[in-house]
């Protein structure tokens, strides 16, 4: 895939969602469904990679741009999702405090709302992928359940997943 | 307020976001407290850049990152706090999927990755409930579960585009203002 193109598709997506991971089922249509350059494994991978450092959620578009079209395709990932932090600036400016207007708020909040749905959507078919059998269906119940219950950090999910993954293997 | 050197908000900015695990809220506190012990934003410029960092589209803690900066040392502020947070773990996260790559031949790495993917998509259903949870209170609570279900089957069941949900609910919220 031509890297401006890529961009442009990350762009797209990491503009349209105003949290980390919302952008995903953007991700998941343009990439996996539409043009079919990214697997779900490899859309789920680049998920786990994003989660396994430090940084922001919306560090996996990173990987997804690696996945896509290697280095030079994670540099486009990275301008993606470093690309819309600025328009804070001009807002910064002309805005300010009329961001907090009724309205305007009302919008974002029912965007950011609907990102919840569209993701639960999009976690769909990852599931799909991701599930083999009972350890599987545990590890996903109980990551699912340590995020939204508990204030553990995402990075000791996977790592405590990981360790379950090599003891499955050793036993 | 003090006004520091380029190389002062960098260090700082790099530093942050680079070791603390879990994504934005984490990592704004720790910048909150750090401004403020330097004295380089006031608390209401802290309000102005966390509130403009939620409406502004992406990764919040980068339009958060961008303000601040912005505030502290103008443009080349911003610029160098977006980039000093995004560039190391970037590399880093090349790196994790290289390493990734490079064990799904082998049994043992195809066991922790078939593992770590599956938390992957436990902490996907799990951020969804957050999002959607964020926004819920006594007081307002029909509009985000109409938005969050009606996104769902939109894209679910009616295989609506991403985009063209995000639309949907963009013209809901414009229409249907809490009280």
């Amino acid at each position: 895939m031509n890297i401006f193109l890529l961009y442009l598709l990350l762009l797209k997506a990491t503009l349209t969602s105003f949290s980390g991971l919302a952008s995903l089922p953007v991700v998941r249509h343009d990439f996996v469904e539409r043009y079919r350059v990214l697997t779900d494994r490899q859309l789920t991978t680049a998920v786990a990679a994003g989660r396994l450092g430090p940084g922001p959620m919306g560090l996996y578009v990173v990987s997804v741009g690696y996945f896509v079209a290697g280095v030079p395709g994670a540099c486009a990932g990275w301008l993606a999702m470093i690309t819309p932090a600025f328009l804070v600036i001009p807002m910064l400016r002309f805005i300010g405090k009329r961001a907090e207007h009724r309205r305007a708020k009302s919008v974002t909040r029912a965007v950011l709302v609907a990102g919840g749905g569209l993701l639960l959507s999009a976690s769909v078919p990852l599931a799909q992928d991701a599930i083999h059998g009972p350890l599987s269906i545990g590890i996903v119940a109980l990551s699912f359940a340590l995020i939204a219950f508990t204030r553990v950090d995402t990075f000791w999910v996977m790592l405590g997943a990981a360790i379950i993954g090599l003891l499955a293997f050793q036993f | 307020m003090t006004r520091p050197t380029l190389r002062d908000v960098a260090w700082l900015f790099l530093r942050v976001g680079n070791t603390t695990f879990g994504g934005g809220n984490p990592t704004i506190a720790v910048l909150q407290r750090e401004f403020y012990q330097r004295n380089w934003l006031t608390p209401e410029q802290f309000g102005i850049a966390f509130g403009l960092g939620r409406v502004t589209p992406g990764t919040n803690l980068l339009a958060f990152c961008a303000a601040a900066g912005y505030y502290i040392l103008g443009l080349m502020g911003a610029v160098a706090a977006v980039l000093v947070v995004t560039i190391p773990s970037s590399i880093l996260v090349i790196w994790l999927t290289r390493v990734c790559e490079a064990g799904a031949m082998h049994p043992l790495a195809q066991s922790i990755i078939a593992a770590t993917i599956a938390a992957a998509v436990g902490t996907m259903i799990g951020a969804s409930v957050l999002l959607v949870a964020s926004e819920f209170s006594k007081s307002n609570w029909l509009k985000p579960l109409v938005v969050s279900i009606g996104a769902f089957l939109l894209a679910y069941v009616f295989a609506l585009s991403p985009l063209a949900v995000i639309g949907v609910a963009a013209a809901v919220g414009f229409f249907w203002v809490e009280a």
